[in-house]
This record gives C-alpha cells, sequence and structure tokens, in this order.
C-alpha cells in the first residue's frame, strides 16, 4: 500500500495534480522462524488539488509483491483473498493548511482483502523539491483489520501486526 | 356594501387559489452519501428548473439530509457536489402535491481507471479464488502428513540398526518391515497432495520452494527403491542367508532418502 503526501501548503492552494513516479512498498510479517518482507514497486497514483484540499488514490495489485518464495507469496495471496480482491486501494484528503512542518499526519482509508480500514493521523515525512515530493513512513496496518486468518508454518501463527513502510516520489502536473 | 363584498370576495377567491396552488407544490428531500455509506454533510444541493432555468440551492447537514420544499410540478435538474467526489447530476420530475425522496451516492473523484489499471486488472475471480483455497487447502494438508511421516521414518531408521546383523531376531525384522510400510503409506499420501494441488498460470517458481522441490527427486524414487531393496533383504534373512547382492544397498538408499527428507521439511522451515 502507498501513500503520498504532498505539503499541502505549497500544493493545495493551486489547482494542480500530483502522479506518483515510484514507489518501494514493503510489507513486514513477523514468526518466530521466519521474518518476512514483501517488496512492491507496482503502485500507482494520483492527487488532485481542488478549492481546500486534495484528494488521493493509491493502488496496488497484490500479485506484484514478492517475498523472495513463490509458494509463500501464493499463500498470502491466498490468505488476503486476493483472487476476489486483486488490489489494495489507500485514499486520503489533506484539508488546505494541513501542515506546515515535514511531517503530515493523515487519515487514511484502506481497502484490503475485501474490507475497509481507517488508520487516524498516520505519520509522514515529507521532502519538496520544487515541484518533486519525497514522501516516507509507515502504515501501522494489522491482520485483523481486515478480518484475514493468521498464516501458521509448523501450527505457529504469524504476529496480528503487519507495517507497511512506504516510500515514494511525486511531480506535480501543472 | 357592494365594493366590501366584491373586496371579501376577492379575498375569499385568492386564498382559494393561493391553497389551491400550494396543494400542487411538493417537497423534494433526501440523503447524500459516500460509495462507503457514510453521509456527506455540507455537499452542496442545486435544483434547477427545467422549464425556466430557476435555480434553488441548499446544503446537506450534518446527517448528509436536503430538503428543498415549494417545488411546482415539473421537471428538474438535480446537481449535488461537494468535495473530493465527482459532481451527480440527476432529473427528477415533480409531481402535483406529491413529496419525494432522491437519495444521492456520489463517486470518487479519482477511480482505478484514472490511475490505468484496466477492469481485468481491478475484476476478481471468484474462480481464481477458488483455486487458490484449494492450492492452500492441499498443500496444507501435505505439509501436516509430511511432518506426521517424520515420525515413523525416525522410527524406522532406527529400528533399521537393529534389523539388520546376523544376531537380530524375526520381531525385530518385523516391527522394522511394518514401520517401514507405515512410512512409505503416509509418505506417498503427503507426496499425492502436493503433485495434485492446482498449479497458478503465470507464477515464476523462486525461493527455497525450489530446493524442497527439487530434494523431492531424490527422496521420491528413494521412497521407491527403499523398501523393494528392504523386501529383498527380508527374504534372504527370512531364509537365513546373509543379506547380499542389491539388497545390501538397502540400508544406504534408506539413510540417503531419510536425510533427503529432512533436509526437505528444513528447507521451508528455516531461513538459511
Amino acid at each position: 500500500m502507498t501513500f503520498l503526501l504532498l505539503s499541502a501548503l505549497t500544493l493545495i492552494q493551486t489547482p494542480s495534480q500530483w502522479v506518483l513516479d515510484s514507489s518501494t512498498l514493503r510489507f513486514h510479517v513477523s514468526h518466530p522462524l521466519h521474518q518476512v518482507d514483501g517488496v512492491s514497486h507496482a503502485a500507482r497514483g494520483r492527487g488532485v488539488c481542488q478549492a481546500r484540499s486534495c484528494v488521493f488514490l493509491i493502488a496496488v495489485p497484490i500479485k506484484s509483491f514478492d517475498s523472495g518464495d513463490s509458494n509463500r507469496d501464493l499463500h498470502m495471496l491466498q490468505t488476503t483473498r486476493g483472487g476476489q480482491f486483486p488490489i489494495v486501494t489507500v485514499r486520503t484528503q489533506l484539508p488546505e493548511g494541513a501542515t506546515r512542518s515535514d511531517t503530515v499526519y493523515a487519515d487514511l482509508e484502506i481497502e484490503f482483502a475485501g474490507q475497509t480500514a481507517h488508520y487516524a493521523r498516520v505519520p509522514f515525512h515529507v521532502v519538496m523539491d520544487g515541484d518533486e515530493a519525497r514522501v516516507s513512513g509507515t502504515i501501522p496496518a494489522t491482520i485483523s483489520d481486515f478480518k484475514i486468518d493468521r498464516p501458521t508454518l509448523l501450527t505457529i501463527p504469524i504476529k496480528n501486526e503487519i507495517p507497511v513502510y512506504v516510500e515514494s516520489t511525486w511531480h506535480r502536473e501543472k | 356594501m357592494s365594493s366590501r363584498a366584491s373586496g371579501c370576495t376577492r379575498v375569499i377567491l385568492f386564498t382559494l387559489a393561493l391553497s389551491g396552488t400550494l396543494r400542487a407544490q411538493g417537497t423534494l428531500s433526501g440523503t447524500v452519501t459516500a460509495p462507503s455509506g457514510a453521509v456527506v454533510p455540507n455537499a452542496k444541493v442545486s435544483l434547477k428548473r427545467i422549464a425556466d432555468g430557476l435555480t434553488t440551492e441548499t446544503r446537506t447537514d450534518s446527517g448528509g439530509s436536503y430538503k428543498v420544499p415549494d417545488l411546482r410540478p415539473g421537471d428538474y435538474e438535480l446537481s449535488v457536489a461537494a468535495e473530493g467526489y465527482r459532481p451527480s447530476t440527476v432529473t427528477v420530475t415533480m409531481v402535483a402535491g406529491v413529496n419525494q425522496t432522491n437519495d444521492v451516492q456520489l463517486r470518487p473523484l479519482l477511480s482505478l481507471e484514472d490511475l490505468g489499471f484496466s477492469a481485468a486488472q481491478t475484476r476478481g475471480s471468484a474462480e481464481e479464488q477458488a483455486r487458490l483455497d484449494k492450492r492452500s487447502h492441499m498443500l496444507k494438508v501435505h505439509q501436516r502428513l509430511g511432518l506426521i511421516t517424520a515420525i515413523p521414518l525416525a522410527a524406522t531408521v532406527i529400528t533399521g540398526t537393529f534389523a539388520g546383523g546376523r544376531a537380530t531376531t524375526s520381531t525385530t525384522r518385523d516391527v522394522h518391515a511394518v514401520l517401514g510400510s507405515l512410512t512409505a503409506g503416509l509418505y506417498f499420501t503427503s507426496a499425492s497432495f502436493a503433485i495434485f494441488a492446482p498449479k497458478i498460470p503465470g507464477t515464476r517458481v523462486h525461493g527455497p520452494i525450489r530446493l524442497h522441490k527439487a530434494l523431492a527427486w531424490i527422496h521420491g524414487p528413494g521412497m521407491i527403491l527403499t523398501p523393494v531393496l528392504g523386501a529383498m533383504a527380508f527374504a534372504q534373512r527370512s531364509r537365513g542367508e546373509r543379506v547380499h547382492g542389491i539388497a545390501s544397498a538397502h540400508s544406504v538408499v534408506a539413510v540417503v532418502t531419510a536425510a533427503a527428507y529432512g533436509a526437505s521439511i528444513l528447507s521451508v522451515s528455516l531461513k538459511f
């Protein structure tokens, strides 16, 4: 799941669109025998700024995550109901003047595995460079938020917490 | 007197006309919601009478509800706009004296199509999910049976160290043979779940699973050869002979098979 942030003061006041150039999304799964990271670079995103706010949508196919083991990735696909719900989406809206600092707090609406979960005030670090923005942060997702059965290995289940680390680069379209 | 009477008459007639007009008017109300079902407060609601372009505007309240009273019969264009959503426009026909309800669900400003995803990419498939479910279920059975098989396999190897040689008894050999048969039965049952689990098209096989599958080419044939050689050795010993010929390879093949089997379990259990 990718999430982008833009310096609200700079871009919200001017009608504009933002486009996701590149991203790295990494989910982390903990098990006593294994620590697993699944990585995707296939996210797509766009932001539309209106009078008083910017609306963002980011989406990534679940199949695009690679943990280094195709058997595990297929099991993850099955467990997260990826056959029926192949895309993870993240929506957020930033009000005008959301922040004047390098850290933006965003309320996220995430659709995953056929469920919708809300995360309030998730901090993201933003670095502006002209019309380019680099955004990074961690989404504190859990398996139970999306009503997913916890997978097991040798009858031991994985941890409920599956934080998602986000790094993304955006550019503004005029 | 007559002027007063005509004045009263005009008032009465006017009142009657007015009440008739009011009875002919209606109220349009409704609730504005987001795709998630959440209400949308402070949405701008515009109602334009198509006949003459007369427009009435209002906003939804905290509960997402709007209400536009005193509408004459006719066609209207109902437009709803809110930040973060696409504007919505529908045509509503007001009927004389009838109050109507028109709920509006707004669409998000951005959709997956705006990101360049095709319908095929975003559309899920119950059939594919069923295939994934069946695959996971069968591999889960394979995993559990495989772990269970390790127990009689270990017992077979241990009893095998006492089953060979001249000083062994037929009882020891019988126990070893029974354990071996049990191991073989569980092994091939476990293997069948892995072999016949549905394959998922378009998947590139990579990671520890490749080693796990490669080791199967060692312990698979070994699980066939070991009982065959074991049966030959059993027959020789039962006739009072020393184990000789190809039957003497039984223990070596069995140990290699067991080692490959153990490595196969470890390849998908531990991170190397």
